[in-house]
């Protein structure tokens, strides 16, 4: 089983049953080794405790998971990836954190809770007892999870009071920006460079993340430079 | 005889051991910053309010709506009683600080009964606390709008004699589950909600990382609290000291048909009290939970209500709530007392 596309759709599918079931509209996957082994939808409403957050849904799976193989919860979690439509809230980030978990990669920003830069930059906070800091990468399929926020908001929600996101249209990184620039300059260096990696192994991932941004950007200059 | 007056001195002496602090903003417990401004001598009184008005004209010093324009001289046996503000040094462009008069007013203004201008230094802002304010008036006179609470709060003189000895039984009940969790391996930190309106314990918890590495004991109380409300997740069977009580046990607020009394939602109203200060995923889940007010024995490190954010004073977040400090706190610091020694000694290494 592969980290593939159908994954990161299947993310966004999470999302809409949400959407369908008056939850808010986020969906997430942990992917360890290319194998999904956690996901969930926001289950505010439904248990009646306002941290059932997709993200604290998914990681009860993950716990099972490791319950079930024996495997030791920090090990795993070392090499976990978690994929989100929305980015966690602070109290997610910090749970995130405690776990260890290494990358976090999410559609659109939360400008209400998130703890990944909006409201606090938990994820990269100096806080030594609060478990491991982690990478982040945003603006993946950002306007589906903007999109299904919208619907959301628009639609009536029976349960009056629900908290989770409101999103601003500008979620695009510089991240996101240098690979459209790329795609359009030279598309073959952009699905080698970002699309094969969620192809490949989880670590060859992660070693691809710390180095595509510069690395497109050096190309992406180099190729301004080449057609001039 | 003797062990009931032992016992009476032993729980007022309790009571008496510790004081609830309020954890207020940034902005609230920030020292008092300066601004530079022109000052300059009335030398003839009945010159003041032509003066102060012209000059609230030419330099409104939008910014500065706390100050007072006009101070009565400091000095006793000044030639001039009163002194008035001009502008900010600020407001003087590219002026040095040794200017006359003239180079701050334009030509057409009258300066009769004006002395020469000197700089002084005024608060920045409007003081929030009375302590603040007595740090801020010494420099200059202003406005004050006293929040009353706070002013009574800060001596520690907010709970009565009767509010204290709740407060003092209820962080008991946590401290008791704290060892609970202890002794079952987990760290030593207990919490308890409370509603408050009818003084009665709606759960009680302690730390469970040894199943699952976020069942801190806020967590485990905040879905303790929904299980009171016929929801919550997990079940804590395993372990006893955690358990919740339903509100609604009262037959007469569960009626079946017609308008339900009262439906608690989340911990909206309630009141949680914790041995120790709540790290960021916790004190998140409390914001998120709609928590009343919480109180806590004893800071931490990477704690979120004071030490490292102050998340129920956050501007951006849509849900605030007061937060005191101090109640037990020896009793508090004594459950993480030798861990956390033993904790600081290894990160210094
Ligand atoms: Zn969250
Ligand atoms: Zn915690």
């Amino acid at each position: 089983m592969n980290c593939s596309f159908t994954d990161l759709e299947e993310n966004t599918l999470i999302a809409k049953d949400a959407l369908s079931n008056g939850e808010v509209p986020v969906g997430c996957l942990l992917v360890h080794q290319n194998q999904v082994i956690g996901r969930g939808r926001n289950q505010v409403n439904q248990s009646k405790n306002a941290t059932r957050h997709a993200e604290m849904v998914a990681v009860d799976q993950l716990l099972d998971w490791c319950r079930h193989r024996n495997r030791d919860v920090r090990a795993v979690c070392e090499r976990t990836a978690l994929y989100v439509t929305v980015e966690p809230c602070v109290m997610c980030t910090a749970a995130l954190r405690l776990l260890h978990v290494p990358v976090v990669v999410f559609g659109c920003r939360n400008e209400r809770f998130g703890g990944c830069g909006s409201v606090l930059d938990v994820a990269s906070a100096d806080l030594p007892r609060t478990g491991t800091k982690f990478k982040v990468c945003e603006g993946h399929r950002s306007d589906e999870a903007i999109q299904m926020l919208k619907t959301f908001y628009k639609q009536e929600n029976p349960n009056g009071d629900q908290t989770h996101t409101h999103t601003h249209t500008h979620t695009h990184t510089h991240c996101v920006h240098i690979c459209v620039l790329c795609t359009f300059l030279f598309p073959h260096l952009f699905i080698s460079l970002f699309l094969l990696p969620f192809f490949l192994h989880f670590d060859s991932f992660s070693l691809f993340f710390n180095r595509v941004p510069s690395f497109l950007c050096l190309s992406s200059f180099f190729l301004l430079f080449s057609f001039l | 005889m003797e062990p009931q007056r032992k016992r009476r001195k032993g729980s007022a002496c309790d009571t008496d051991s510790w004081v609830a602090y309020p954890v207020l903003s940034d902005e609230q417990s920030q020292d008092v910053e300066l601004i530079e401004a022109f000052a300059a001598p009335i030398v003839d009184k009945k010159e003041t309010s032509r003066l102060v008005r012209e000059l609230n004209g030419l330099y409104p010093m939008i910014t500065l709506q706390h100050i007072k324009r006009v101070r009565a001289c400091k000095e006793e046996g000044s030639p001039h009683p009163l002194e008035v503000l001009v502008c900010l040094v600020s407001d003087a462009h590219g002026q040095e600080k040794m200017v006359s008069i003239d180079s701050l007013l334009p030509s057409d203004f009258r300066r009769d009964g004006l002395g020469e201008p000197f700089v002084v230094k005024v608060p920045a802002r409007p003081p929030l606390t009375r302590p603040q304010f007595e740090i801020a008036s010494k420099h200059w006179p202003l406005a004050f709008h006293e929040d009353k609470q706070v002013t009574v709060a800060l001596k520690g003189e907010l709970f009565s004699p009767l509010q204290k000895a709740k407060m003092h039984m209820y962080m008991t009940t946590a401290l008791t589950a704290a060892k609970a969790g202890r002794e079952g391996g987990m760290e030593a930190v207990g919490a308890v909600a409370v509603d408050p309106a009818m003084d009665r314990i709606i759960a009680v918890s302690h730390d469970c990382r040894g199943k699952h590495p976020l069942h801190h004991a806020v967590m485990v109380c905040i879905d303790l609290v929904a299980r009171s409300q016929g929801g919550g997740c997990y079940s804590y069977d395993q372990y006893p000291a955690c358990h919740f009580s339903s509100p609604s046990s009262n037959p007469f607020e569960n009626t079946s048909e017609g308008e339900p009394a009262f439906q608690p939602y989340i911990c909206t109203g309630y009141d949680l009290y914790v041995t120790r200060e709540p790290c960021v995923m916790c004190a998140m889940a409390l914001v998120h939970s709609r928590i009343g007010r919480v109180f806590y024995g004893t800071t931490s490190a990477d704690g979120a209500l004071g030490t490292k954010y102050k998340l129920h004073t956050q501007k951006d977040l849509n849900h605030r709530f007061e937060v005191y400090r101090g109640l037990l706190s020896k009793q508090c610091e004594d459950l993480n007392g030798l861990e956390d020694h033993f904790e600081k000694e290894h990160l210094k290494e």
